[in-house]
This record gives structure tokens, sequence and C-alpha cells, in this order.
């Protein structure tokens, strides 16, 4: 089903993936697995920024506010990016269209679920870690400790790489068919993958405000909207005036309690 | 690294112990003791993994001036008791609740509107944040033997989420209010003019809000806009 170069490719996004999917619990978090990050990397890692980028930012969006707290194990946006990039670019053979980013944006909906029992089954298995350290004499401690703690790593990192060797080529040979689908249905992909930027900004709102339609949302809008309509503003103009405008409303809100 | 081998039962009890074992042996050099105080450390452990690291300076400075033979009237082990849960409480708040949604959608404006860079900029504004809370809070923990007040005051923690917060909801605002310069994948439409543009965005926005808000999760929400899709195909209004 696949050529050479096309499982090549999957073996080195499986591994690079491992690797930054190490990056979300077990070592660093410095953010190089937020899909803003990991779809662009995916994408260059196999001729496609773009892709990546577009991949990156609905997802990030989706998933910006799922966060771990306390036992709490979200859904796996890093496995969900990296996947779906890999899917769609290797199933679009080269330069995917919008459709197929949006199809396979779609496919991440049954990842959530897989990623998050995956990751209670490995957190799970972790405990025997723990058990390690304390199965032997007490002199043995410290040697014990650093190879239990060593060896989560090693676990999180198969967990991943197995996920992606299984996933993505799931994810390439769905994109690939979708290819041949009727042109209504790519249609219908298109205005999707248009349209989950506002689910995203909506999954935002949602959990940083109460209301549906914050004071601060709005400030934001009437700034970006009148500053790009009316003046033709460079985008960078436009970010920087909505953040100094938030600042300015938190100054003024403080003023007033 | 503090939680490498994190798990359900024991959460970050062994990262804790490893990243408090080089510590432990240099200021223990009679081997017997210091395996009973490396031991000692580990019990339960779990809070926010940046801001572990000014327990693990107060954790250090415990037992340096235990070794020291100075009079220490703090108990490790309640120190670490008592701070890991308000630590873990603010720091979520702080890095997961508002530092990382300000630099994340910062990068994805400039991103929406055709930066490639912006990758780099939420690398950059995370890290910078990140970076110097972790180190700071490292060595303000020796300083201060555990000291949550001085944390509070010097990183204002509360207070900047708040601002953060507020950062990033005008930043959401401005992203919908950039919809006409949007990168031409995101774009709705090229035929449509500006200002309807603008409003057909912030209208599915605030709609899609309101569907959240009555307990649709993205998920489901994903899947209904997907079937909205193909409806709104066949009737041929997304050709």
């Amino acid at each position: 089903m696949f050529d050479s170069d096309t499982l090549y490719k999957i073996l080195l996004v499986s591994f690079c993936g491992g690797v930054i999917s190490l990056d979300r619990t077990a070592v660093g978090q410095f953010m190089f697995s937020q899909p803003v990050v990991a779809g662009p990397l995916t994408g260059w890692i196999l001729g496609d920024v773009t892709a990546g980028l577009v991949i990156g930012t609905i997802l990030e969006l989706i998933w910006l506010l799922d966060i771990p707290i306390g036992t709490f194990v979200p859904a796996d946006s890093t496995v969900a990016v990296i996947c779906a990039t890999a899917a769609a670019v290797l199933g679009g053979r080269g330069r995917p269209e919008l459709s197929l980013l949006g199809f396979s944006i779609l496919l991440t909906i049954v990842l959530a679920p897989l990623t998050m029992a995956a990751d209670n089954v490995i957190r799970k298995w972790n405990t025997r870690l723990a058990d390690f350290v304390f199965s032997g004499p007490g002199r043995d401690v410290p040697t014990r400790l650093s190879r239990a703690h060593l060896a989560g790593i090693i676990v999180f990192f198969v967990k991943s790489f197995v996920l992606y060797l299984v996933c993505i080529p799931i994810g390439a040979a769905a994109v690939r068919w979708f290819a041949g689908v009727p042109e209504t249905y790519h249609n219908a992909m298109t205005l999707y993958t248009k349209l989950l930027p506002f689910l995203g900004a909506a999954s935002v709102v949602r959990k940083l405000s109460i209301k549906t339609l914050d004071g601060f949302l709005i400030i934001g809008f009437l700034t970006a909207a009148v500053l790009g309509l009316a003046f033709h503003a460079h985008y960078v103009v436009i970010v920087l005036s909505a953040v100094c405008a938030g600042i300015l409303g938190v100054y003024y809100r403080e003023r007033r309690s | 690294m503090i939680q490498a081998s994190w798990s359900f039962g024991r959460m970050q009890t062994l990262g804790f112990a490893y990243a408090l074992r080089p510590v432990l042996e240099k200021i223990y050099p009679e081997r017997d003791e210091f395996l009973s105080r490396l031991t000692l450390h580990m019990e339960y452990f779990n809070t926010q993994p940046y801001l572990a690291s000014f327990i693990l300076g107060a954790a250090a400075r415990l037992e340096q001036d235990r070794s020291c033979g100075l009079d220490v009237s703090t108990d490790v082990s309640e120190l670490k008791t008592v701070l890991m849960s308000p630590l873990g409480a603010l720091g979520d708040s702080f890095f997961w609740g508002a530092l990382k949604p300000l630099a994340s959608l910062a990068a994805v404006a400039v991103l929406m509107a055709g930066a490639w860079w912006a990758p780099f900029l939420f690398l950059l504004l995370y890290n910078i944040w990140h970076l110097r809370i972790r180190a700071g809070a490292l060595f303000l923990g020796f300083k201060t033997t555990g000291d949550a007040g001085a944390l509070m005051t010097r990183y204002q923690m509360a207070k900047r989420s708040r601002l953060f917060k507020s950062i990033s909801l005008c930043l959401v605002g401005g992203i919908l209010g950039m919809a006409p310069v949007w990168r031409p994948e995101f774009r709705l439409s090229q035929r449509l003019p500006g200002l309807l543009t603008l409003l057909t965005g912030l209208v599915v926005t605030l709609s899609m809000t309101a569907l959240l808000r009555r307990g649709g999760s993205p998920l489901k929400l994903m899947l209904g806009l997907a079937a909205v899709c193909l409806v709104l195909a066949y009737l041929g209004v997304a050709a």
C-alpha cells in the first residue's frame, strides 16, 4: 500500500514525534510539543510546512485550554497534530489540498479518547517504577531510583512512538481514500477547515471568560477591525494594538474598582 | 525532568527524589544518613512542575541547614506537604491558564495573518517567562527556605494571571477582527466584503461559544460542524 519512501517517512515522523512528545510531560516542558510548534515542525520534516501551520493553528486553538490538573490527563494534542499533519501530507502525496487538511483534522476526533486511554494506561503502569525502587535492599535505592526515573522517559517515548506508528499509516490511508470521493465532500471539508478557527476561538472564549460577549473580546475585535478595515494597518501593528487595548482595559478596570 | 516517571500512584515522587539526590549526596557524605534522607524524600509529592523548583530549593536549604547542625524548626516533609497544593493551584492557573494562552494566541494571531515565524514567537514569549520563573523560584526557595509569600510578591502571579487572561481575550477579539487579512487557507471567502467577513466570523464564534456553554464539547462541535458543512455542500452553498 505504501512505497518504501513513505514507510521511511512514517518511521522518521514516528521517531521525531516520540521525541517531541517527551516535552509534553516527561522532559523539559518547553512547549515544543504544542500544536502551533509541533505541526509546522512535522510539516517541515515532510516537506510541507504550510500543512503543518494550518493544522497546528486550528488544533492549538481548539485544545489550548484543555489543561492537566491533578490526575486529569487531557487529550494529547501533540499526537493529534503530528498524526493529522503526517496523514495529510503523506495521504495527499506531497501537496495536500485544504479539504484533505480538514479531513485529517476530523480524524483527530477518534484520536482524542485513544490518546487519553493510552496515557492512563502508561501512568498506571508507571506505579511499578516506584515499586521497583523499594523492591530491593536499602543501599541500592539511589541506583534503582535513577534507573526507574529515567526508564519513565523510555516508557513515555515508546507510548507515543507506537501511537504514531499505528495511527499515521491508518490516517494516511484514510486521506488517500478521501482524495477519491466526489467533489461535494471536498467542498464540505474545505468549508470545514475555514470554520474550525471560529470553533477554536469559541473554545478559548468559553474557558477564559464567564460571559459569551466579554468586554475584552469586543475591545480586541473593534481595535483590529478599525485598524484593519479603515487604516489597512500591518498585522503586527494590529496585534500589538490589541495587546495594548487589553492592558489599558485592565488598567481602567482596576482604577474603577 | 521531574515528571519523567509520573504515575497515578506516586505522581512526581520519584522525580523529586531524583532531583534532590545530588544535593543530598553532597551534603551527607556518610552513606547511611544519605540513604535515610533520600528515602524520606520518597513520600508522595505532586505540584505544578515548574514551581516544584521552589520546593526543591527550600528542601535543599533545610537539608543543608540540618547537615550543618543548625537548629531547624521546620520539618522538611511538613513544608513539602504545606506548599505543594497551593503552588500547584497557583502554577496551573498562571502557566497553563494564563501564560500559555497568551503566548499561543499572540502566535496564532500573527500566524493567521501569514507570519511564518509565529512558532518562534510562541516559544520566545512562553519560555522567557517560564525559564525566568522556573530558575528564579529555585534560588528563591533556597534563599527564603520556602517562604511562599516571597514568591507571590516577587512574581505577582495571581495579578499577572488576570492581566494575561484579559489580554488573551483581547487577542481572540483581535484574531476575529483580522479575518479579512487572514491567509487564504483560513479566509472564509475571497468574495465577501471585509465588513461582512468580520461580522460573519463574530456571529459564528459567539454562536459556538453559546453552544459550548450549553454543555457542548469541542469534539461534539467538531463533529456537528462537519455534518453542517456536508449539508451546506449538498445544498451548493459551500461550492
